[in-house]
Parts: C-alpha cells; structure tokens; sequence
C-alpha cells in the first residue's frame, strides 16, 4: 500500500518554483525522511500534503484521500507537527489534548485515557495541568507530537520534529518516531541528517523545489560510496606510489599525511576491479599493511555531493 | 460545519480564561450604571465642584433620555470593542500557527469561523444584557418610568449592528494576517458607512441606521427601516461566507 503519492505536484509563487513537479511514493509503515537545506521546499511540501497549500498543478494522494480543499476525511487520518507548533496559551496542556479529542468526537472517558498515555509517553504529566503559556520550547514540541497522535493517524506529518529538542529530548523523540512507524507512516522533513540516519527507512533530498533522489538510507550509501582508497603501510610507502601510478583503472595515486601519519590514497576507475586487484598487489609489494580503508562517506557528505551536484544518480 | 461544537466551546471558555467577557461586561456595565446615575445627580456633580459663578439651568432628566444617552454611547463604544475583539481572533491564529494545529483537524473553515463570531456575540450580548438592565433599573428608580418594550428593541437593534461590526472585521481579520490591517479597515469602513448613513434616502440602506431606529423607537416615533436590517443581515452573512472561503483559498 501506497501512503502517500504525488503527481507532478508544484508549487510556484509568481517566478520563483518553491516545489517543481515533486513526484514520489512513500509505501506504508516506514519513515520517511525529507531532507533538504534550508528553504528547500520541505515545509511548502508538507502544506501541500496536508491540504493547507494548494498546488499550482498536479496532484497528491495520503492515505487513500486525495489531497484537496478542506478534505475532512483526510484530516481525520492523517496528524502534523508544524515547524514551530502553537497552542493557546491560556489552555493546560490536558486542556488542549481534550480540546483534540472532541474535535475528533472521542467520547470523554477515551479522551482522559489517550491523554493520560500521551503526556506519559513524553513525560508531561505533571506539566500537563499547567498553562502551556509558561511551558519551554521543549515542551511544546513534545505536546506538538503527542496532539498530531491523539487520531493514531495512518499519516503522520512532522515538520522538524527535533529542531528545537536538547540531546535527551531528541533521542526520546527519535525513539517515539521508530516506534511509531509500526503503526502509522511518518513524513519527516529535516536537516539534521544524523536524524535521518537513525530512524529513516527511506530519504528523499529536496533542492530548490526539486527531488533530487529517493533511496532507501542503505541504497544510499551504497550508490555513493566513495571510490576511493586508503592504505597505510609501516615502511615508507612510495615505492608502491609509483607501482599504482602505472596502472590503467586507478587515478590520483598520492601520500597525504593525516594526523601526522602518512596515508596512500588512490581513486578507482573501476571499483569493483580495484576492490579484487589491490589487495593482491599489495601482497605483492611485499609491504607491512596497517590500514586499508574503502572511503565510506556519512550521510552528511553523500548530501552535500547529492545538492552540490544537484543531479540523479 | 462540522467541528463547530469543540471550537465553540473553545471560543467560550477563552472569552472567559482571557478575560475579555469581563473586560467587555465591564465596560457595558460602567456606562449602563453611570449614564443614569450622571443624568440624575449633575446638577448636584456641578454644585460640589463650586460652580462656575453661573447659574446654569438644567431642566430634569426624563427616563427617556437617559436611555437615549446609554443607547448612544453603547453604539459608539461597541464599535470600538467589536473591531478590537475581532480584528485579531483569525489574523492572530494564522499568524501565530495555532490555526494550522486546529484545522489540520477534521473541522471545516466554516466552523471554525462561525464558532469565532458566535463566541464574541455571545460576549457582547451577555454584557449588553446585563448593562442594559442596569440602565433601565437606575433609570426608572432614580429618573422616571420608560419605555421597556422601546428599550428592549433599541437594544436588539445596537446588538445587530454590533454582530455586523464583528462579521465585517472577522472578514478582514481572515484577509490579513496583520490584525493592525484588518482592524484598521474594518473600522475605516464602518466609520465610512455611518457617514454614510447620516446622507438622506441613500443612508436608509447602511447598517449605521439601525441605531437611528433604535433612537426613534425609544422616543417614541414611528420611523422604521427595514431595508437597513435586511442589508444588515445579507452583510452579515456574505461577510461570514468570504472569511471562511479566504481561508479555504489560502495559504494558512
């Protein structure tokens, strides 16, 4: 089952294109990560999905539901975080956790107990009859999570969900999201790759109102391991520089010297032959090996060779 | 308008919470309870002062009068609170994001305006009730007898027209997300619309009439204008139509 599909789906403020024909599909169950710098097109894609942007054209299916004006049904299958959430201050956070519940038309005995399981799941119980005025951004953003679950939506939208959390808070909400995915599909936009790492099943990067790819987080870094090698020797390593220099599907063979040590890195023109063929010539060689290290890149630099490049690999 | 029960009740309890029921009442009620009080002691008010040196003449004050004044200064006052209770209710949700937390719920734009403009009536009819039976007790016990049934539809017309100030800034609070904008529209039209209003056979038409109607009937006169109230209502209800389409057309 599909949760959410997208058609061509685009967004333009008179020039400027802040989503170009976005087309995806997110399978049920699994998080997605929507990642993308910093104006991207990630939030204007969350508004579009969540019926509170309408799309210059195409078109966007969540949950069964096609994305339109005011579509009731949607709304009561899907739940958002928004980047920054905002309460009424004057409401407690149970106050506001039942204000949810009725528009849902929970009876009133479900209410108390979804609420009473929500504010413990993020640790607001006690917090929860006090004004959410005085409540920190922290609390916010956990009281922001727990109102998007009040529905167990099919569809869970969350714009930054950890944008605003110290170190406990985001592993406690990282946790949440992991656990979730057994129920609900989440649609995660973000920048904060380390994230993504953690509790993405599947990552789609945004540039410019553009998708750039869709991957699964293992795809990925395997579609963009490095072809490069590094190999540290005990002896002085440069007679084998100049073996490497010699062979045809190798490039860039040199000594850089990292944290004092010196380290032989050569580029493969062809990995999967530099994969079996070096190790044999440095057998050959005849050297004491004390590393040898296929580069393999953090999400961080897959992304930024993935938005500098800007192009489908 | 499906949702319109939670939000409702939300409207009610944050007219309550945040004090504006009792910053509205209380303002009502002041002028209710002082209009005739003012009426009935001035001459004694100008003698504790000292005077002026002058004998000034002041005839006494009729029952009828002394609601006409209430009525008056309720109309100007309402006016002014109507556009700023409303000129935030929906700029301020938009801009601040709880309107994206509340309609990302199953509940139609419909509702969650009409619930806006039915709390805030509700506020004001709740203080123009009681301000107005405080009006009409002072002013039979310490002024003269009045009419109650003249009174009582005075005040039905002051309340329309008030809805009608609310509808009519609700409208621009949902075109702007700036409530400075929408109050300062909002009240530029209404201030236009009463200028409006005072222009022989043309004004018959504005919703500023109503109150002159409502002067009319407390004195006792057979004035009526009907295509006012009627004009009254249709805004009312275009007004309340266009907010919730802005909404639904754009971007919250």
């Amino acid at each position: 089952m599909t949760a959410i599909r997208t058609e061509n789906l685009s967004k333009y403020y008179g020039p400027i294109k802040a989503l170009d024909n976005l087309n995806l599909e997110v399978p049920d169950n699994v998080v997605f990560g929507f990642l993308g710098p910093n104006g991207a097109g990630k939030t204007t894609t969350v508004k579009l999905l969540t019926g509170f942007s309408q799309p210059t054209h195409g078109r966007a299916e969540v949950a069964g539901e096609t994305v339109g004006e005011s579509n009731l049904k949607l709304q009561s299958k899907i739940g958002l975080l928004p980047d920054v959430p905002a309460f009424y201050e004057w409401m407690t956070g149970r106050d506001f956790l039942r204000f949810i519940g009725e528009i849902y038309q929970l009876p009133a005995a479900d209410i108390k107990k979804r609420s009473d399981e929500l504010l413990e799941l993020v640790d607001l119980e006690k917090a929860g009859s006090r004004r959410i005025g005085g409540y920190s951004r922290g609390m916010r953003q956990r009281l922001g999570i727990i109102q998007a679950l009040m529905n167990n939506p099919r569809v869970l939208f969350m714009d930054e969900p950890t944008s605003a959390l110290d170190p406990i808070g985001r592993r406690e909400v990282l946790e949440l999201i992991a656990h979730l995915k057994e129920s609900a599909t989440i649609f995660m936009s973000t920048h904060i790759l380390s994230d993504v790492e953690r509790v993405c099943d599947m990552v789609g990067v945004i540039d410019k109102g553009r998708l750039i790819t869709v991957s699964t987080v293992v795809e990925l870094r395997k579609k963009y391991t490095r072809s490069v090698f590094e190999i540290e020797f005990i002896e002085n390593s440069k007679p084998f520089l100049e073996t490497l220099k010699k062979i045809h599907w190798l490039a860039e063979p040199a000594i850089v010297v990292e944290s004092g040590t010196p380290v032989l890195r050569v580029r493969a023109l062809d990995v999967d032959r530099a994969r079996k063929e070096l190790p044999k010539l440095i057998a050959l060689s005849g050297l004491t090996l004390t590393r040898y290290e296929m580069g393999a890149p953090s999400l961080e630099e897959i992304f930024m060779e993935i938005v500098s490049n800007g192009d489908k690999r | 308008m499906i949702g319109i029960f939670p939000l409702l009740k939300k409207e009610l309890m944050e007219q309550l919470r945040t004090y504006k029921l009792l910053i509205v009442g209380v303002i009502f009620l002041f002028f209710g309870i002082t209009t005739p009080l003012t009426l009935k002691y001035l001459p004694e008010i100008i003698e504790l002062a000292g005077g002026s040196g002058f004998e000034i003449a002041i005839p006494p004050p009729t029952g009828v009068q002394s609601l006409q004044e209430y009525a008056g200064t309720v109309g100007q006052i309402g006016v002014l609170l109507a556009v700023l209770m409303a000129m935030g209710s929906i700029a301020n949700e938009r801009k601040n994001g709880t309107a994206v937390i509340t309609l990302s719920k199953p509940v139609s734009r419909a509702a969650f305006v009409n619930a806006k403009i039915i709390g805030t009536t509700l506020t004001f009819l709740a203080s123009l009730f009681a301000a107005s039976l405080f009006c009409y007790g002072y002013t039979v016990w310490l002024i003269g007898d009045a009419d109650l049934l003249a009174f009582i539809g005075n005040n039905l017309l002051i309340a329309l027209f008030l809805i009608f100030c609310l509808a009519i800034t609700l409208l621009f609070s949902s075109v702007f997300r700036s409530s400075l904008a929408a109050g300062g529209i909002s009240l530029g039209l209404l201030i236009g619309q009463a200028g409006l209003s005072a222009i022989p056979r043309i004004g018959d038409f504005f919703p500023g009439k109503l109150l002159s109607w409502g002067n009319s009937l407390l004195m006792g006169e057979s004035n009526n204008y009907w295509a006012a109230l009627i004009i009254t209502v249709i805004s009312i209800i275009t007004c309340l139509y266009f907010s919730q389409r802005f909404l639904s057309h754009r971007d919250i």
